[in-house]
């Protein structure tokens, strides 16, 4: 198999004029997300240049502690990502959110890197950070859906969820409901793509590794891998993050802190 | 969560304790906006008291005080002499029933909407009172193949009559009733005044503007009079 073929800045350039075809549409159908399809490019671009030229000095130093340091912003940017983008608290949820993500991607990329590729070396940059960038990116998208569809779905249903506690119910048993509700919306797309893996698209994991030169048969180890890692590490922070968001979500009388979401 | 031990003492010490329910200087607040101040009620053992008053005089929120659904900003509630406080209102919970105003069943079945609260520990005891649901549809004047049919798309009345039912299998002692005859027509109305009246046990805390209820229940309490504080 031959290497990958590099891209230089002029060939990249050139790939920007694709954007032509949403922009044309866009200006056709007069739709109002010219500003912010050019904001979120410009974004696109800065940031990973930014991150590619950091990661060649991550990749050069490949000192373990900067590697996890790295690793921590990652998930600290998720963390915040996640509680905005639920309408949540900040100062309430950070931390729960932090610990249930840290957690959660934590096991299944040490799974990965200790007893699937037999690292020695767990925090080796080359692996580590690329795993736990794919292993966060999903748990990121799985906890905003869990997360908000609990507290949405409780919100919606008080009265429902009242008339449990009325009846008897204790806390758990009240919010058994909600919380098997939000587990399900929020693996349901990591199940809906491990099912139709191969058949509808071909995984990005996947295609870099063969784009890489890499026989395909290896290429597809890393992929089960991967999606096997995805799958835990999502149930893993979103029933975290929903059982760690719990204690400062309702009283001691088991009702919800209207002062859980962010005053819009 | 209590034992089964716990709730048969609580049921022993239920019967030496004659106030059911009471209400001491009672204040409740939404944001900036009062709902009762200095409010009290004391109800005795199978005493059926009606709230009155209009709108936005705040008789869901007095039960939804009792069930500990509001936490009130000042006073204490009292069910069969014991304080409802943060750590004893999941134990005074099971002593109370309740029908809230247009009842919102969930999803599901019938069945299973009669089933669910015998999932939870506390009434686990009280299963067998499942088989007794075809005598109770029968009673409130639904037919029993309502019980597979969706939840969600029963009639207001119909909705009413089965949440009815559902505190009824339950056994509570005291059942706090909000507007809970109020789709209903004049027929079911009586019905339902009717079983309340054939259970003299029952201490009944009741919200509502229809005729049926003034009939049976033993005293009528007057928000609108109580707002400001009342006598007991």
């Amino acid at each position: 198999m031959n290497g990958i073929i590099d891209i230089t800045p002029w060939q990249l350039a050139g790939g920007y004029l694709l954007l032509l075809i949403p922009l044309s549409i866009f200006l056709f159908q007069r739709v109002p997300m010219v500003r912010e399809a050019g904001i979120a490019v410009i974004r696109m671009t800065i940031q990973l240049l930014f991150v590619g030229l950091y990661l060649q000095v991550v990749f050069r130093l490949n000192n373990p502690w900067l590697n996890l340091a790295w690793v921590g912003i990652m998930v600290g940017v998720a963390d915040f990502s996640i509680v905005r983008g639920c309408g949540l608290r900040l100062s309430r949820f950070v931390s729960p959110v932090f610990i249930a993500l840290a957690a959660g991607t934590l096991v299944p990329v040490f799974v990965f890197m200790g007893a699937i590729l037999q690292r020695s070396n767990c925090l080796d940059a080359q692996y580590v950070i690329p795993l736990w960038g794919m292993v966060l990116g999903n748990c990121l998208r799985a906890d905003i859906i869990g997360l908000r569809n609990f507290y949405e779905s409780l919100k919606r249903d008080e009265k429902i969820y009242h008339q449990s506690l009325a009846q008897g119910a204790t806390l758990r048993e009240a919010l058994d409901p909600y919380m098997r509700g939000a587990l399900q919306a929020s693996l349901l797309p990591t199940i809906a793509s491990m099912a139709t893996i191969g058949l509808v698209a071909l995984p990005g994991m996947m295609t870099g590794v063969i784009l890489a030169g890499v026989n395909p048969l290896t290429a597809i180890s890393y992929q089960i891998a991967i999606m096997i890692a995805i799958f835990s590490g999502t149930a893993l922070t979103v029933f975290l993050a929903l059982w760690l968001t719990l204690r400062k979500s309702f009283d001691a009388y088991g009702l919800l802190d209207t002062r859980v979401s962010h005053k819009k | 969560m209590p034992r089964e031990s716990e709730v048969v003492y609580v049921r022993e010490r239920e019967r030496s304790s004659p106030p059911a329910v009471i209400m001491e200087n009672l204040s409740v607040a939404y944001g900036e906006r009062e709902i009762l101040h200095g409010f009290n009620l004391e109800v005795c053992s199978g005493e059926r008291v009606l709230l009155s008053g209009p709108s936005g005089s705040g008789k869901s929120t007095v039960l939804h005080c009792v069930l500990g659904l509001v936490v009130p900003r000042e006073g204490t509630v009292m069910i069969w002499g014991e304080p409802v406080d943060s750590s004893s209102v999941w134990k005074a919970r099971l002593h109370l029933g309740y029908v809230p105003q247009e009842p919102d069943l969930g999803k599901g079945t019938v069945r299973q909407v009669l089933e669910a609260p015998f999932s939870f520990r506390a009434n686990e005891r009280l299963r067998g009172n499942l088989e007794k649901i075809p005598a109770w549809l029968d009673r409130f004047d639904l037919p029993v193949h309502l019980l597979d049919k969706e939840a969600s798309t029963l009639s207001g009345g119909e909705k009413q009559r089965v949440a009815l039912i559902s505190a009824i299998l339950l056994e509570r002692s005291v059942v706090l009733l909000d507007e809970a005859s109020s789709a209903l027509d004049q027929d079911n109305k009586r019905r339902v005044a009717e079983y309340f009246r054939e259970a003299p046990d029952l201490t009944v805390l009741a919200v509502s503007h229809d005729a049926e209820w003034a009939d049976f229940t033993t005293r009528t309490v007057s928000l609108a009079l109580m707002k400001k504080g009342g006598p007991k």
